[in-house]
């Protein structure tokens, strides 16, 4: 299957500073590849690199050093451009316009004319739930509807590669619910999407491979499943018509007990402490088990190990702290 | 009551201070200006003393400055005449300097400014070496305008009774590639005939046949009136010298001479106004109110012997 | 339309919901309040005053619209980002630049040619108006063609000065782009100046310099023709031509430069 985005060894390096400029290394030699029809997350804590790099794949920034290609064709072409959709991190349009009119002269823009024009653009902003106000100027929508008109220029070519920094950044639950559906659908048609979030409950729900950025570096990624699967650190317990004395018996060997209702716990079991044996010690107790299910790691578990490892220094001629050998890498191909 | 209502009573003190406010500002303003006497009126002050620097600043825009300080001349000449105050004409000069600076090309602020600066007061300052200096320099901006050179030697003639200097300017004039025939034979006619009264009348009515400018058509038939009253106080003087003859009583009025059958009405200028005659020493002027004032003084071996 | 003429036509558009041309509300009230105190102060000189006023004041105007526009045209964008969403659709940055550029100059020339109607409209009222004997006085006609030649040069003055508030433009703040724009805009008139100065100083190398500086740096005086009109003075086709040529190919090399400059940035 062939790559929709590919990066090799992509290096940006910025000067800081007025008095005494200094290099400063926003993104260190990545390499990785975005296979085609799947949904990808770029992860990291801010400032990691992540809009550094979607802006080199869309050519607002050139690379020091590297290279990268999207849909096989070198960064910047323009033919590429017209089956790609890129919805930048906190847009601002032209507040002048009404969505309809902006959406109508992007569309022109990708060389649409006429009755479809006007047809696609109507299409672009039902996909994003944006009725009646499309008559209104931009500067009186609120951020929420401003990203959602971004995820409708986005979308507006038919585009095979859709482009997202932080697709979900000023919306509300339900905008958040809305926009996952959406990026589901849009894989289920075949396209590819690359976002990039640091909120990584919506990477567990929506991508199927993941690479995580921090300080500039790619610091882990691959398939979301082959990450997390790695350790179960515990059970956790629900059980209800106990009192909570008999619960307190349970205090030397659960991590946590928490009283979510009336005669209701839920007990976190270290590893070393099947649920099993606790199980039969509260069923003597005339309680009933509700639910049991293992912890495991969670992204973000693995996200904050490896994360702190790799943040230090990014200026040049600094020490670098090392970084933990078994999950480290960078100059290595991710796919 | 509403809340909008409510909203307005909370905003009242906001609006009794600004009223406040701004009735004190005033009010000082009003206390102070009685104590201090105003600034010199905004006529005495140039803004910019030099034309040069002013055109400097102008960038592209000197045209339409040109026409300002054009109009602050006008308004400068005009308002000086029409004034109570002394008649004091020190911007004119260089209010005109900086329009021609700003456009050297301004045909009517070099023209009308010569006669401006050479009438002689009350009418002017009585400055004819400035307007020469002044349609000299119009001549460097454009040196095919013959009118100009026709023009100073009006201001020679007329102002300074400068025959010669007259002369060699209508002649130079006549030299220039378009200049109409007339001209040289004004020349002639100077140097002939300078400072004699049909010599001017004739340089005048050639002026005001040949100008279709209106400004300067008024203000040569002025000149042509002013000649006609110097022929008339002539004749009249004739006429109060043969009514002395006969020894009347003082004070001489027309009425007097009316009645003696000399004159059949008041003597009247070609304005209409009536000329003045002296009580005592029956000399005949124009009258006070005159629009001809001030008569242009003639050189005495010009003046045509009255006839006897 | 192509992409730079879809630019073009958003650009305009904006300057159009800007309010920018209701400069031309201000510019016909001006000229015809202007027209009814002429006659009183000026001592039968109501064309030319007319001419004048109208000729200046279509070059102030313009030139504070393009300066204004000019620099948000660019550096506005930049500054607030909207130019992530466009710069990513099919087109390349001189397109950009090209598309917006041709948009202010749209937007230029409509004006222009608004305020060329109203100026003929005022001074039609005036021919028809004024008695023959103060009409005779006049250098000029009141309806006279030649002003069509200094507005000509006037809009190829402010096509100049656009383009050099987007080469600033591309590169600094609003603000900045703006202060240079008009400090090179009132250099460009004081320009001719630098020509002859090796009649004036002594110094051979800097009279040099000065002549180079005077090639180097946009020489606005000779766009303006607007005295010269006005009292009838010839204006040759020859020179039109010629002056128009150097605004042509000044700005050829500037929106160049713009387009390198702007070319190779990166929008952090």
């Amino acid at each position: 299957m062939k790559a929709a985005v590919e990066t090799a060894d992509l290096t940006k390096d910025f000067t800081v500073g007025f008095w005494r400029p200094r290099p400063f290394r926003a993104l260190d030699r990545l390499t990785l590849d975005v296979p085609a029809g799947e949904v990808f997350g770029l992860l990291g804590p801010n400032g990691a690199g992540k809009t550094t790099t979607l802006k080199l794949l869309m050519q607002l920034v050139y690379p020091s050093s590297g290279s990268a290609r999207l849909l096989g064709r070198p960064v910047g072409d323009i033919d590429a451009r017209r089956r790609i959709g890129y919805l930048p991190e906190n847009p601002y349009f032209y507040d002048y316009l009404t969505a309809d009119e902006l959406l109508g002269y992007f569309a022109r823009l990708f060389g649409h004319r006429g009755p479809g024009c006007a047809k696609r653009v109507g299409d672009a902003l039902d996909q994003v739930g944006i009725g009646s106000e499309r008559r209104l100027q931009l500067r009186k929508f609120s951020k929420g509807m401003l990203q959602r008109v971004g995820l409708a220029q986005a979308l507006l070519n038919d585009p095979e590669l859709v482009v997202l920094d932080e697709p979900m950044s000023g919306l509300d639950p339900i905008g958040r619910h809305e926009v996952r559906a959406l990026i589901l659908r849009l894989r289920d048609e075949g396209r590819t999407v690359l976002f990039s979030s640091h909120i990584l409950s919506d990477a567990e729900t929506l991508c199927r491979r993941v690479a995580i950025l921090a300080g500039g570096r790619l610091v882990a990624g691959g398939r979301l499943s082959d990450l997390t699967e790695l350790r179960i650190r515990g059970w956790e317990v629900v059980v209800g018509d106990v009192d909570e004395a008999a619960v307190r018996r349970f205090e030397t060997v659960a991590t946590r007990i928490d009283a979510i209702a009336e005669r209701r716990f839920t007990l976190e079991l270290p590893l070393g402490h099947p649920p099993e044996r606790v199980l039969g010690d509260l069923l003597a107790l005339g309680g009933h088990l509700l639910s049991v299910q293992p912890l495991r790691e969670t992204l973000e578990d693995y996200f904050v190990e490896h994360v702190r490892a790799a943040t230090g220094s990014r200026f040049a001629g600094r020490d670098r702290p090392a970084v933990n050998a078994d999950s480290s890498t960078s100059g290595r191909k991710v796919g | 009551m509403s809340t909008a209502r409510r909203a307005g009573l909370r905003l009242a003190p906001a609006w009794i201070l600004i009223v406040a406010s701004f009735a004190a500002a005033v009010g000082a303003q009003v206390w102070r200006d009685r104590q201090t006497p105003p600034p010199a009126p905004i006529e005495r002050v140039l803004y910019l003393p030099d034309g040069g620097v002013v055109e400097r600043l102008a960038l592209s825009f000197d045209a339409i400055l040109a026409d300002v300080y054009w109009v602050r001349t006008v308004l400068h000449f005009g308002g000086v005449r029409r004034g109570d105050g002394p008649k004091r004409y020190e911007l004119l000069q260089p209010l005109l300097d900086i329009t021609t600076t700003l456009d050297p090309l301004f045909t009517v602020a070099y023209r009308y400014g010569a006669i401006f600066l050479a009438e002689p007061p009350p009418g002017g300052p009585g400055r004819p070496d400035d307007a020469i200096a002044l349609l000299e320099k119009g001549l460097e901006a454009s040196p095919g305008r013959w009118r100009y050179l026709q023009d100073i030697g009006f201001v020679k003639y007329w102002w300074k009774r400068d025959y010669e200097g007259a002369a060699r300017a209508f002649k130079q004039a006549s030299d220039v590639e378009g200049a109409p025939w007339w001209l040289s034979s004004m020349a002639a006619v100077t140097l002939a005939e300078g400072g004699d009264r049909r010599a001017s009348r004739r340089l005048w009515l050639s002026l005001l046949e040949n100008t279709e400018d209106d400004w300067l058509k008024q203000d040569a038939v002025r000149r042509l009136r002013q000649l006609d009253a110097l022929d008339q106080i002539d004749q009249l003087e004739e006429i109060v010298a043969q009514y002395l003859a006969t020894s009347p009583p003082t004070p001489y009025t027309w009425e007097d001479l009316i009645a003696a059958g000399a004159l059949r009405a008041i003597p009247r200028d070609p304005d209409g106004v009536p000329y003045y005659l002296g009580p005592y020493t029956g000399r005949v002027d124009l009258g006070d109110e005159s629009r001809l004032q001030p008569l242009p003084v003639e050189p005495l071996e010009a003046r045509p012997m009255p006839s006897t | 339309m192509g992409t730079i003429g879809l630019i073009a036509v958003n650009a305009f558009r904006e300057s159009v919901r800007d309010k920018v041309l209701y400069n031309l509300v201000f510019f016909a009230t001006l000229l015809i309040v202007a027209s009814y105190l002429v006659g009183q102060l000026t001592a039968g000189q109501e064309a030319k005053i007319i001419k004048d006023l109208g000729l200046a004041a279509a070059s102030l105007f313009g030139l504070l619209i393009a300066v204004f526009i000019g620099i948000g045209l660019v550096s506005k964008e930049v500054e607030r980002r909207s130019v992530y969403s466009v710069l990513t659709k099919p087109m390349s940055r001189t397109q950009f630049l090209l598309g917006k550029y041709a948009g202010l100059a749209l937007t230029l020339v409509v004006n222009l040619t608004v305020m060329t109607i109203a100026i003929y409209g005022v001074l039609a009222w005036m021919e028809w108006s004024s008695p023959a004997n103060i009409k005779a006085a006049w250098e000029a006609p009141a309806l006279d063609p030649a002003l069509l030649k200094a507005i000509l040069l006037i809009a190829m003055e402010l096509l100049l000065v656009v383009a050099v508030a987007l080469l600033f433009s591309t590169f600094s703040s609003p603000l900045l782009a703006a202060s240079l724009t008009l400090g090179l805009y009132i250099v460009g008139h004081f320009n001719a100046d630098l020509r002859n100065l090796e009649a004036v100083v002594d110094a051979p190398v800097l009279a040099a310099v000065a002549k180079g500086v005077y090639y180097a740096l946009p020489n606005l005086a000779p766009f303006d023709v607007k005295a010269q009109v006005v009292h009838a003075q010839p204006v040759t086709l020859t020179y039109v031509t010629l002056t128009s040529l150097y605004a042509v190919g000044y700005i050829g090399a500037l929106l160049a430069l713009a387009s390198v400059i702007f070319g190779r940035r990166d929008f952090k």
